[in-house]
């Protein structure tokens, strides 16, 4: 359902990331690994059209998203989910407010009910009221998660999600997370530098080395 | 990506560049100069103007960062009795228009005033003039302004990690040696902004200099156009002085350096304690500066005007009361709405240089006294009559001078720079990956700003509506100039009377002024303590 061809990332003069190719069955999940400016971050945003890069297209479900590095479809239409490091749920917000942000075009009680459903998965029952500030970091990134998940995107797209979490939360929540992608049956992308964090999310893991992607 | 840019560029170019307009009159004054009165001021005039004007830069400069920091460094690192209402009563100055302490000083140390009187006849220490030499001027002016570099410098020793404190201690150094080596080359760039501000307040001053009859460029410039109608060489004479204020610009980016401001984790631990004799002497200093500052005058204030309550006080005051208001409100919202727009986070802003400039120059007005102002925009109106007139239209003249427009129209160019800079403060703690969640989960530009951008930069927008309405109330140089028939300000009162000697009358409006003043400032107060816990 997603194809990635031909991406090439440059920093400055240099190229970091060449003939990139990747495609991706639907509920897939896949990770990324590679050192800090291998470019993997980059090529993930480029995916979601938030960064343009030398060379490449993205193409899902049949249809044209970018082409020779330039975006044909903006971000706001790509139906694209992601999660970011540091989370960046609205701090003037409550979490209901954060998680309903993508589905605002749902009636109200439309979008009650699958924020209500979201936090049931994610386990966060009746923190609908609570602000960010007052959430513990593994669970702000769990609302993270389930607000790039209401509008059902068509991929989600997880750059460094766990890195600011300490390693005994990170070990559950990455199964969680992975529970909850493979119910919710969402194709993913995850980029990471830990290699037992990819192993145990993905189903698939792609690692850059010498600019070049090597699946196993 | 390319057309949002473009769109971006139309709306903070047509803004930036209206607010600017004042400035580009007054450069355009070159174009068409006025020799015989221009040769006349630059042989006779202008050496001295600029060295007076040099010498009481120089002096409020040393002044109000030495006064502005130790006072900051005091109340942020070190305990001492009464430091917690001190620590929110060295604000309070801010509320007291320049004019009014010039004013206040004058009646009590001139050489009728009670205190030389005092001194002559029971100490037997000579009279002196107090307007002599310029020791009594930068002495007022580091007074009424040291809070702009106590508000900056205070608020970043706040931001500086207290174990970086603890750390120097323990390795054994003493007080003065951290704040000389630690604190203060850390609060340096916050230092160099209040230092900034401070200056290009000095500048554009009016009431004061002209109360102590000290010669300045603003001086100047209302003599080349009130004594000598020339509208060129008062225009001419600004736009030297915009070429000074590009040169603190410059002095204060160079100052600041690569310095940036430290990150967060207020503690409200403070390092040092002092106790017994050396905090009392702490506190006596601390008092001592408030007392000069606020406490003193304000008694001076309220007893001339308790005197002459029953000979000034009159159904005018409401009037005086409410056009004060309607401007003050009117300005404040049209200015934090055009900042707001500046200030807007925008990706081509990181990379245009153009826009980037524009920004500069919508907010230069700060170095730009409000006389000169009001003489760029009667100025340029008079301009555009003559060409309409010129191609069979008609004058715009009447229009405009009868109607509060301009006179909006100069408070907004002027103090733009105030509620840009707080704007922007909060804008840009949004960070990018806000923005780009918000794209990703289909929020239109419209939808990002209104939903997120804006709630985010409110306490920025309230803080500099609130900084702006307290400038507005107490502008006085434009609004002398540009008001129309009726709209008397509680300001142009306060100055007609003092210019006049009268200090115990002018004490009323400067009353009023003041309390009003000292309302907005609590609730600045109030919302700057809000924004600093939730962040």
């Amino acid at each position: 359902m997603l194809s990635v061809n031909n991406l090439s990332v440059n920093f400055g003069e240099q190229e970091v990331l060449s003939n990139f190719n990747l495609d991706l069955k639907q509920g897939e999940i896949f990770a990324l690994l590679g050192k800090s400016g291998s470019g993997k971050s980059t090529a993930l945003r480029f995916i979601a059209g938030l960064e343009q890069a030398n060379n490449g297209s993205v193409e899902i479900d049949g249809v044209q998203l970018s082409v020779d590095g330039e975006h044909s479809v903006q971000p706001e239409l790509r139906e694209i989910g992601m999660v970011f490091q540091d989370y960046a749920l609205f701090p003037h917000m409550n979490i209901e407010k954060n998680i309903s942000f993508g589905i605002n075009h749902l009636s109200k009680s439309a979008q009650r009910k699958q924020v209500l459903e979201l936090l049931a998965m994610i386990g966060l029952e009746g923190s609908e009221d609570k602000y960010p500030h007052q959430l513990s970091g593994g669970e702000q990134q769990r609302v993270s998660l389930a607000r790039a998940l209401a509008p059902e995107p068509k991929i989600l797209l997880m750059d460094e999600p766990f890195s600011s979490l300490d390693k005994s939360h990170k070990d559950h929540l990455v199964l969680q997370v992975r529970q909850i992608l493979k119910k919710t049956n969402t194709t993913s992308i995850l980029v990471t530098h830990d290699k037992d964090e990819a192993n145990s999310l993905a189903d698939k893991v792609g690692i850059i080395q010498n600019k070049q992607l090597t699946i196993n | 990506m390319e057309k949002n840019c473009f769109k971006s560029k139309i709306w903070i170019s047509v803004v930036a560049l209206l607010v600017a307009m004042p400035i580009f009159v007054v450069a355009f004054s070159w174009a068409l100069p006025e020799h015989e009165l221009w040769a006349h001021f630059s042989e006779n005039i202008l050496s001295d103007l600029i060295s007076s004007t040099l010498i009481l830069l120089l002096g409020v400069g040393v002044g109000v960062t030495l006064l502005g920091t130790v006072l900051a460094y005091l109340v942020v690192m070190v305990e001492f009795p009464g430091r917690k209402w001190l620590e929110w009563a060295l604000f309070l100055p801010f509320a007291i228009p320049a004019y009014v302490l010039a004013f206040v000083y004058l009646g009590v140390f001139d050489y009728s005033g009670y205190a030389q009187v005092w001194m002559r006849e029971t100490l037997g220490i000579p009279g002196f003039d107090i307007r002599a030499g310029s020791w009594a001027i930068i002495l007022t002016f580091v007074l009424v302004f040291y809070p702009y570099v106590y508000m900056m410098t205070r608020a970043s020793f706040k931001r500086q990690k207290i174990n970086m404190i603890e750390a120097g201690r323990l390795l054994g150094v003493s007080p003065i040696r951290v704040f000389f080596k630690v604190s203060l080359p850390l609060a340096r760039p916050a230092a160099a902004a209040g230092l900034l501000v401070t200056l290009m307040e000095t500048l554009a001053d009016f009431g004061v200099v002209s109360l102590f009859n000290y010669d300045t460029f603003t001086t100047a410039i209302y003599s080349a156009w009130g004594d000598f109608r020339s509208i060129e060489v008062a225009a001419q004479l600004a736009s030297l002085l915009v070429l000074m204020a590009f040169f603190l610009i410059y002095f204060e980016k160079k100052a600041r350096g690569q310095a940036k401001y430290y990150s967060a984790n207020v503690a409200n631990k403070k390092p040092y304690h002092a106790t017994g004799v050396k905090g009392w002497l702490i506190s006596l200093f601390v008092f001592g500066v408030f007392m000069l500052s606020f406490a003193m005058p304000m008694l001076q204030l309220v007893v001339w005007g308790y005197s002459s309550v029953a000979d000034e006080w009159s159904a005018k005051y409401i009037d005086l009361i409410a056009s004060t208001s309607i401007l003050t409100i009117t300005a404040a919202l049209i200015t934090v709405a055009l900042a707001t727009i500046l200030a807007l986070p925008r990706r081509c802003k990181q990379t245009s240089i153009w826009l980037k400039s524009v920004i500069r120059l919508a907010t230069l007005g700060y170095a730009l006294p409000g006389s000169v102002m009001a003489v760029g925009l009667l100025y340029g109106i008079n301009q555009i009559s003559i060409i309409n007139i010129h191609f069979g239209g008609e004058s715009i003249n009447h229009i405009i001078y009868g109607s509060i427009a301009l006179l909006l129209f100069a408070y907004v160019s002027r103090f733009m720079a105030i509620a840009y800079s707080s704007i922007e403060a909060s804008a840009q703690q949004i960070k990018p990956v806000f923005t780009q969640s918000a794209r990703l989960l289909g929020a239109s530009r419209m939808r990002l700003i209104w939903q997120v951008y804006l709630p985010m930069m409110t306490p920025g927008i309230l803080a500099g509506g609130l900084l702006v309405a307290v400038d507005v109330m107490k502008e006085l140089p434009a609004t002398y100039l540009l008001r129309p028939f009726g709209w008397d300000t509680l300001a142009i009162q306060t100055y007609e009377l003092s210019a006049e000697g009268l200090f115990e009358r002018a004490a009323i409006p400067a009353l009023i002024m003041v309390v009003f003043g000292a309302l907005l400032m609590s609730v600045f107060q109030v919302l700057d303590k809000k924004s600093s816990r939730s962040t």
